[in-house]
C-alpha cells in the first residue's frame, strides 16, 4: 500500500470518465436542442407568474415531468405526454421537482383550464376538496367592500366566502395563474426529442421491427 | 537472564505471513473473457435492432410519401377499407343499410343526385334530422367525419361511395375536398332532407326541418356555461365553449341528457366521486341540471379528441367492434351504440371522447372509485382491461367521429325520463 501515485491517478481518471459521460456529454447533447416546436416563449404576464410560482416553493410538492408509460401511468392520470429536454427550454431554472406530494402540473393549462377554479383552488384548496393538504395562499388576494371594475372577483361557496364584501386577486394571484394556464405541453414531440425511455423505446422498436417483418411476408 | 535460544522445535514467533505470488487460475481467465464476448455481444444485437427498426420506419415514411405524391387520382380501394371502418357499421357492408334505422348508399337517391360531391359535404358535416331516401323515412342521425379523417381519406370514401357502390364515373380527389373543407368544413350537420335539398338539385321530396331553436336557452343557462355565478365557475371554462373537453374533462356535446342530468344529481349525491363537480353540482338546482343537460345534449361540435395515450389502435378498434371474450369483455358499440354514438337514454356516447378522459374512467371502475353505472356493468368490463387495453381503446374512440346532437322534440319526448334526486331536498 504504499504506490499511492498510481492509485490516485487512475481515482481521478475513473472521475473524468464518469463526468464525461454523465455531465460534458448529456450536457452538449441536450444544449443543442432547440425549443421543441410548438413550445412558446413565456408572455410578460405567464413570466411573472412564472416568478411567483418560483418565490411559492411549488416545485416542493409539484414536479413538472411527465413520465413515459413505462414508467408510471402518467398519461392515463392525465398529465399529458412525457416530457423532452426541448419542452424546458425557456425555463430558467428548470422547476422540474422530485416530490409528488401533489399532481404534476406540466400539463395544467389543459387539465384545468378554468380561471376561476384555479382561482377559488389558490383561495383555499378546501372550499373545493375537503381532503386536499395543499396550503391556502388567502395573501395572493384581498378583502374588498366592493369590487372595482377591474377586479377579478373569486368565486367562493358560502363556508368560505367572506360575511360581507368580495375577495379579490392580487396581480400576482392572476400571473400565477396565467403562467399555470399556459402550461400546455400537448403539442407533438419533436421526433428527436430526448429523453430516457429505459428500455420502452428498444422494445417498441424491436415489436415495430417484428411487425413489419410479418407484414412484408 | 541469558539469550533464549530459538527452540527449532518451536515455530518461529517473528514470522510474517506471506502468500507466494501464483497466477491467476485459469476459470477466473475464462469467466472473465466469456463475459466481455456476452457483453459485446449483447451491445451489437441490441444497437442492429434499433438500426433495423430505424430503417424500416424511413421505408414506411418513403412509402407514404409516394403513395401521397400519386393520390392526385383517389385510391378506390383504400376507400373501400375506409368504408369498412368507418361506415360500414351502420350502413351495411355493401351500402345496403339497415330498413327503417339506417338509409342505404348503394343505389340511393341521395348519392345518385348528388354524386361524390355530396357524400363529401355529408361525409364532413354529418346529418341530424330526419331525411328521406328513396322514399323511405330516416331518423338522420350521421356523425360527422370532417375532424377526424384527412382530405384523401374523405377524397377516398367518397369516390368508392359514388363509384364503387353506385354507378357514377366522377371521383372526388383530394384538393377538391381541401376546397370543400374551407367553405363547408366548420358548419353545423345538415338539418336532415331539409338541409340536403339546398345541396342537391331535384332532391324528392323530404320531411320538414326541424331546426333546434338555440335561442330557447334560458338566460339562466346561457350564464352557467359562460360565466358561471357567485359560487360555480363557468361550465365552459373546463368543457371548452364547444363542449368538447380537454385531456380528462370530458367532452359533453351530444350526449344524451339523462345521462347528464344522472351524472350531476350523482354528483351531488355523492355517488360519483369528483371533487370539482360535486362542488359545481352543488350549487345547481334540479331545474338548472334539467336545462344545462339539455343544452348540452342538443350542442353539436367537432371532435377535440386525437389518440395521444400510444394506445394500439387495432386492439382498440378490436375491442369496441368485437369486444374479447377471452377476458369477459363484450364489445363498447353493443350497448353504446354503432360506432359509439350513444344510445339514449342510459349510454352516453364515446366516440370522440377525450382519450385520457376515458382511461381515467375505465381505471376508477376498474378500482371501484367510479360505481355508478346501471347495473355494475362498468365495473365488469374495467377490471378486465389492462393498462394497455384500457389506452388502446381510449385511443380507438378518440379516432372517431362525433354524432349530432338530438333535436329537441326528441329531448323533449325523453324529459319525463330524466331522473329526478332523490333525498331530502324532495
Amino acid at each position: 500500500m504504499n504506490r499511492y501515485l498510481p492509485l490516485a491517478i487512475t481515482a481521478l481518471a475513473i472521475l473524468a470518465l464518469a463526468t464525461l459521460f454523465l455531465v460534458i456529454a448529456p450536457g452538449m447533447q441536450i444544449s443543442a436542442q432547440g425549443p421543441s416546436q410548438g413550445l412558446k416563449p413565456y408572455t410578460e404576464a405567464e413570466a411573472r407568474g412564472r416568478a411567483v410560482y418560483v418565490s411559492m416553493g411549488c416545485l416542493y410538492c409539484h414536479s413538472q415531468q411527465p413520465r413515459s408509460l413505462a414508467q408510471a401511468p402518467d398519461a392515463e392520470r392525465g398529465w399529458g405526454r412525457a416530457s423532452v429536454a426541448g419542452d424546458y427550454a425557456y425555463d430558467d431554472p428548470h422547476q422540474l421537482g422530485t416530490m409528488r406530494t401533489g399532481p404534476d402540473l406540466m400539463d395544467i393549462g389543459d387539465r384545468l383550464p378554468s380561471q376561476a377554479w384555479q382561482l377559488t383552488h389558490l383561495y383555499q384548496p378546501r372550499a373545493i376538496a375537503s381532503w386536499s393538504i395543499m396550503p391556502a395562499y388567502p395573501y395572493l388576494f384581498e378583502h374588498k367592500d366592493k369590487a372595482g371594475p377591474d377586479d377579478v372577483v373569486v368565486k367562493l361557496p358560502a363556508k368560505y366566502a367572506p360575511k360581507s364584501g368580495v375577495i379579490v386577486a392580487k396581480q400576482d394571484a392572476l400571473d400565477l395563474v396565467t403562467y399555470l394556464q399556459g402550461m400546455k405541453r400537448q403539442y407533438a414531440p419533436p421526433k428527436d426529442g430526448l429523453r430516457d425511455n429505459g428500455y420502452a423505446l428498444i422494445a417498441e422498436k424491436q415489436r415495430d421491427a417484428t411487425d413489419a417483418t410479418t407484414a412484408s411476408n | 537472564m541469558t539469550d533464549k535460544k530459538p527452540d527449532p522445535r518451536r515455530p518461529d514467533e517473528t514470522f510474517e505471513p506471506f502468500e507466494e505470488t501464483r497466477r491467476i487460475p485459469w476459470p477466473v481467465y475464462s469467466i472473465a473473457i466469456a463475459l466481455a464476448i456476452w457483453g459485446v455481444i449483447m451491445l451489437v444485437q441490441t444497437s442492429t435492432a434499433v438500426q433495423v427498426a430505424d430503417k424500416t420506419q424511413e421505408e414506411v415514411t418513403k412509402e407514404d410519401s409516394t403513395k401521397l405524391a400519386q393520390a392526385a387520382a383517389p385510391d378506390l380501394d383504400a376507400g373501400k377499407t375506409l368504408f369498412a371502418d368507418n361506415c360500414a357499421t351502420c350502413h351495411g357492408d355493401a351500402g345496403e343499410g339497415v330498413a327503417g334505422a339506417f338509409p342505404p348508399l348503394h343505389g340511393s337517391d341521395v348519392v345518385k343526385l348528388g354524386g361524390a360531391k355530396a357524400v363529401t359535404h355529408i361525409v364532413m358535416r354529418g346529418i341530424g334530422g330526419k331525411l328521406n331516401v328513396n322514399g323511405d323515412g330516416y331518423e338522420g342521425q350521421m356523425p360527422a367525419f370532417g375532424s377526424v379523417l384527412s382530405d384523401t381519406e374523405i377524397s377516398e370514401i367518397a369516390s368508392y361511395v359514388a363509384t364503387g357502390l353506385n354507378d357514377d364515373a366522377k371521383t372526388i380527389s383530394a384538393p377538391e375536398v381541401a376546397d370543400i373543407r374551407k367553405v363547408a368544413g366548420d358548419k353545423d350537420p345538415f338539418d336532415g332532407g331539409a338541409g340536403l335539398a339546398g345541396l342537391i338539385n331535384d332532391l324528392p321530396a323530404q320531411p320538414n326541418s326541424e331546426a333546434a331553436d338555440q335561442g330557447a336557452d334560458s338566460e339562466r343557462v346561457a350564464q352557467l356555461v359562460g360565466k358561471g355565478t357567485d359560487t360555480v365557475w363557468a361550465c365552459a371554462s373546463c368543457h371548452g365553449d364547444k363542449g368538447e373537453g380537454i385531456e380528462t374533462v370530458p367532452r359533453l356535446a351530444g350526449l344524451p341528457a339523462p345521462y347528464l342530468a344522472k351524472q350531476l344529481h350523482d354528483f351531488q349525491r355523492g355517488t360519483r366521486f369528483n371533487d370539482s363537480m360535486a362542488y359545481v353540482a352543488k350549487g345547481l338546482s334540479d331545474r338548472e341540471i334539467g336545462e344545462l343537460a339539455n343544452y348540452y345534449a342538443s350542442m353539436s361540435s367537432p371532435s377535440g379528441a386525437k389518440p395521444s395515450l400510444q394506445g394500439d389502435l387495432k386492439r382498440g378498434a378490436q375491442l369496441a367492434k368485437q369486444g374479447d371474450w377471452s377476458i369477459g369483455v363484450p364489445a363498447c358499440f353493443t350497448c353504446h351504440g354503432p360506432s359509439g354514438v350513444g344510445v339514449a337514454p342510459n349510454f352516453p356516447g364515446i366516440a370522440a371522447q377525450q382519450p385520457s378522459y376515458v382511461a381515467h374512467q375505465l381505471a376508477m371502475w376498474a378500482g371501484g372509485a367510479r360505481h355508478n353505472s346501471p347495473l355494475g356493468l362498468m365495473a365488469g368490463i374495467g377490471k378486465a382491461l389492462n393498462d394497455s387495453d384500457r389506452r388502446a381503446v381510449a385511443d380507438y374512440l378518440a379516432s372517431l367521429a362525433p354524432m349530432p346532437a338530438m333535436d329537441k322534440t326528441e329531448l323533449a319526448a325523453m324529459e319525463s325520463n330524466i331522473p329526478v334526486r332523490e333525498g331530502v331536498d324532495q
